[in-house]
């Protein structure tokens, strides 16, 4: 055809891409960078949500708040009884002027020494660990289960598209009334789970409270989430299991492969570029965590929950402190970049060595 | 074309001019726009015919009523005010009102609406800042505690009443004795599943001045250390926190429910759950001041309230909506068919169910006698987050005096920052 070899100088060649692109482009500068820029711009200030008065520059206090840490640590005064004590720590940082503003962390000792680590923002720092954390447990767990999923509606048994459709139903609903339900789901004395637990382990089961003890939250977060997203994964998954070529199986069980090998030989390096996105997309949503938390437990018990997602609009919106949110979402922007441009460089080492 | 045809489209188009005959005359009133906020249905309703009659009573101005979202409504306000497309009356939250005023979204009543008028309005239910009324609400509403009298009888607890309510000390030997009972795995339900800082501390900072403590100190408005943080304030938060402990209040009830489906034996909420509990217990329920902690009782006042924006091109028009809604006709009105507490002695006299035999009265008397408005300060929503934050984690176990210091710091902290938060000056 003539109009696929029409005759373009190099120039307009370069120029071509742009052109084709033009409209995501703008849509992306306008939406996504520039607001970015401007979000950049606010962490210098101290610009507030809503106030009379325009914000003025403070330099960098916004990161040196959130990112200052500091140690301390404690020699024990022997009290009346014997018993080692220590001065209390807010009686220290809200006095000596080298630790003004300064919060605990964490603790630990060192022989009879107290050690405790402080920072200035610990709520962020603890969120920050948090939302690691979550995406540590969840992507694992959501990926496995989606392909579980995917294997099973893909085996060839009876009524399989109406799993398929019922594996992928949490995805449609609203995450806001899938936590509702979870919320009940999860209660201690009411909730299905521990009803349930109790049930088959013959009241043997100690009724947990999922929600409000600061062990079991994140957990019960986690589990929840992975249900709710796993049907997305699974469709992924799906698509390229349906990829791989019959013909392969049907060697490889002619050869005797059992069902095992053929997995682990087939099914999984066919996959190999499917699941590398899945992880992907799964860890970009994991590290975004914050409508759950938000609706079923509003960052508690104690801070167990709060994710760095939540902390920015905690800050940022609620508390109208919009310069200090800004400021989280880009240190965490850079913290998230920093983490793909690591596993890109990794991912790119193996392949040459492959 | 059929003769038929054309007779039918020269009679739709008579209707259609016919139609559009007496609204093109009434183009000649000036329209006002009003938002506010989407609320239940009766008060939905309430408030739409109480437009209706406004609109009719008069031939100056026409109102037209906007709802939005509750969720989003603060947002849209800012947004709309940034803008400059503010409409000209607004809904607005009490605790914002300093916010708004100290922003300058709204401008004072001075002028718009007599101050006769707004003498006699409730205290709370008018929203002061910096020496001057920029909102006034048409209802009120109030806490109580919520029981049945055959709970009260079977503990042989005192039936408290508003000259003697119960002090700390007969209020805890109550909930001990529900609990010992066995009947009740959590005998008092404070409506901690609700984790907003809205509910947080419209509740429970009446509970923090009764102790003698508060959020902010109200004459400087400046900060918080001392009585956020203060001897008062750690007796009311190791109080709250051996409720849970001793497993008195469980700290996330599955449900609203907990008092109507015989869970609990006591709730501490608002008199809009009344209809529910009424249907309930019937003429077993007990409605009963909160406790007196030390130094008085104290419940939250200030509800929604009408504000005129400072974009409003007619606030004479806007001033003369909010004159008319304080007649003790319309307060009434509204209170009658939502169950929200008139702000008015006249409202109230005038009202079926908040008349001095109404069966609603107690909710008025608790109101006049014992509602206090939230701080009126423009860093409301940092001291409300602070109070809240510090509230959860003592529930959940944290050091009492740590949480209430870091409360102090992130409050006047944020003061520090911004010392413009603090310049309307004390109440």
């Amino acid at each position: 055809m003539s109009t696929a070899s029409l005759p373009l100088s190099p120039r307009r060649r370069r120029f071509l891409p742009f052109l084709f692109g033009g409209p995501a482009l703008l849509g992306l500068t306008l939406f996504l960078v520039l607001p970015f820029l401007m979000a950049l711009g606010l962490t210098f200030t101290d610009q507030r949500l809503v106030s009379p008065e325009p914000g003025s520059v403070v330099g960098l206090r916004n990161y040196e708040r959130l990112l200052s840490v500091s140690y301390l640590v404690q020699t024990p005064q022997p009290d009346a009884a014997g018993q080692p004590t220590y001065t209390r720590l807010r009686a220290i940082t809200r006095t000596d002027p080298a630790y003004r503003g300064y919060r605990p962390l964490t603790q630990f000792y060192l022989g009879q020494r107290r050690v405790t680590i402080l920072a200035k923002d610990p709520a962020f720092l603890q969120a920050l660990g948090n939302t690691f954390l979550f995406a540590l447990l969840v992507v694992p767990l959501q990926c496995a289960l989606a392909l579980a999923l995917a294997l099973l509606v893909n085996a060839g048994l009876k009524g399989q598209t109406v799993f398929r459709a019922i594996y992928f139903s949490p995805v449609v609903m609203s995450m806001v009334i899938v936590s509702v339900v979870w919320a009940f789901l999860f209660d201690k004395d009411l909730g299905l789970f521990n009803q349930a637990l109790s049930a088959i382990s013959f009241g043997l089961f100690k009724p947990i409270d999922w929600l409000g003890n600061s062990s079991a939250a994140m957990p019960a977060v986690v589990i929840m989430s992975a249900w709710q997203g796993a049907g997305f994964q699974m469709l992924i998954l799906l698509a390229g299991l349906q990829g791989i070529s019959q013909e392969l199986y049907d060697a490889a069980r002619i050869d005797g492969a059992n069902p095992w090998q053929r997995f682990r030989y087939i099914t999984l390096p066919g996959l190999r570029h499917t699941i590398t996105f899945v992880l992907i997309v799964t860890t970009i949503a994991a590290l975004g965590l914050f409508t759950q938390v938000d609706v079923m437990t509003g960052g508690g018990p104690r801070g167990a929950t709060t994710t760095v997602m939540f902390e920015a609009v905690q800050r940022g919106v609620r508390e109208e402190n919009i310069s200090y949110g800004a400021t989280i979402s880009v240190v965490y922007f850079v913290l998230i970049t920093l983490v793909i441009l690591l596993q890109q460089m990794l991912g790119r080492r193996r392949a040459k060595v492959v | 074309m059929p003769e038929w045809h054309s007779r039918i489209a020269a009679l739709a188009l008579c209707a259609v001019l016919w139609s559009c005959g007496p609204a093109r005359k009434a183009e000649r009133r000036t329209d006002l726009i009003l938002w506010k906020n989407q609320a239940g249905l009766d008060e939905e309703d309430a408030t739409r015919e109480m437009i209706a009659r406004f609109n009719a009573a008069q031939s100056k101005w026409r109102v037209v009523a906007q709802s939005l979202p509750q969720g989003g409504y603060d947002q849209s306000i800012v947004a709309a005010s940034l803008a400059d497309r503010m409409p000209c009356i607004v809904a607005v939250d009490s605790p914002m009102v300093a916010s708004y005023a100290w922003a300058g979204h709204v401008r004072p009543l001075d002028g718009y609406v007599a101050r006769a008028t707004l003498d006699q309005v409730s205290r709370a239910a008018v929203g002061r800042y910096a020496g001057k009324v920029y909102a006034v609400g048409q209802f009120d509403a109030a806490l109580a505690i919520f029981t049945r009298k055959s709970s009260l009888a079977e503990t042989r607890t005192r039936v408290p009443t508003l000259d003697r309510p119960w002090t700390l000390i007969e209020f805890q030997t109550f909930l001990e004795r529900l609990k010992a009972s066995g009947r009740h795995r959590y005998p008092l339900d404070l409506a901690t599943r609700d984790d907003k800082a809205s509910w947080w501390t419209y509740a429970f900072s009446p509970m923090l001045q009764s102790f003698g403590g508060d959020l902010i100190d109200r004459r400087s408005m400046r900060s918080a250390e001392g009585t956020l943080n203060g001897a008062a304030a750690r007796r009311f938060g190791s109080w709250f926190q051996a409720l849970f402990e001793k497993g008195l209040v469980n700290r996330k009830e599955p449900d609203e429910s907990a008092f109507v489906k015989g869970r609990a034996a006591v709730v501490y909420t608002g008199g809009w759950w009344a209809p529910d509990y009424r249907r309930y217990a019937g003429d077993d329920l007990a409605i009963l001041p909160p406790p007196d902690f030390g130094t008085g009782v104290v419940i939250g006042g200030g509800s929604w309230q009408w504000a005129i924006s400072k974009h409003c091109a007619h606030p004479e028009g806007a001033g003369s909506f909010i004159n008319f809604l304080l007649q003790p006709s319309e307060v009434a009105a509204m209170s009658d068919r939502t169950g929200n507490v008139p702000v008015t002695a006249a409202g109230a006299a005038r009202s079926r169910d908040f008349n001095p035999d109404g069966k609603s009265r107690i909710f008025y008397e608790l109101m006049e006698r014992f509602a206090r408005a939230r701080p009126a300060t423009p860093a409301f929503a940092v001291v409300s987050n602070a109070f809240t934050f510090a509230m959860r984690d003592i529930m959940d176990g944290k050091d009492v005096a740590d949480a209430l210091d870091d409360a102090v710091d992130d409050i006047d902290g944020t003061i520090a920052d911004n010392p413009a938060l603090a310049s309307g000056g004390g109440e």
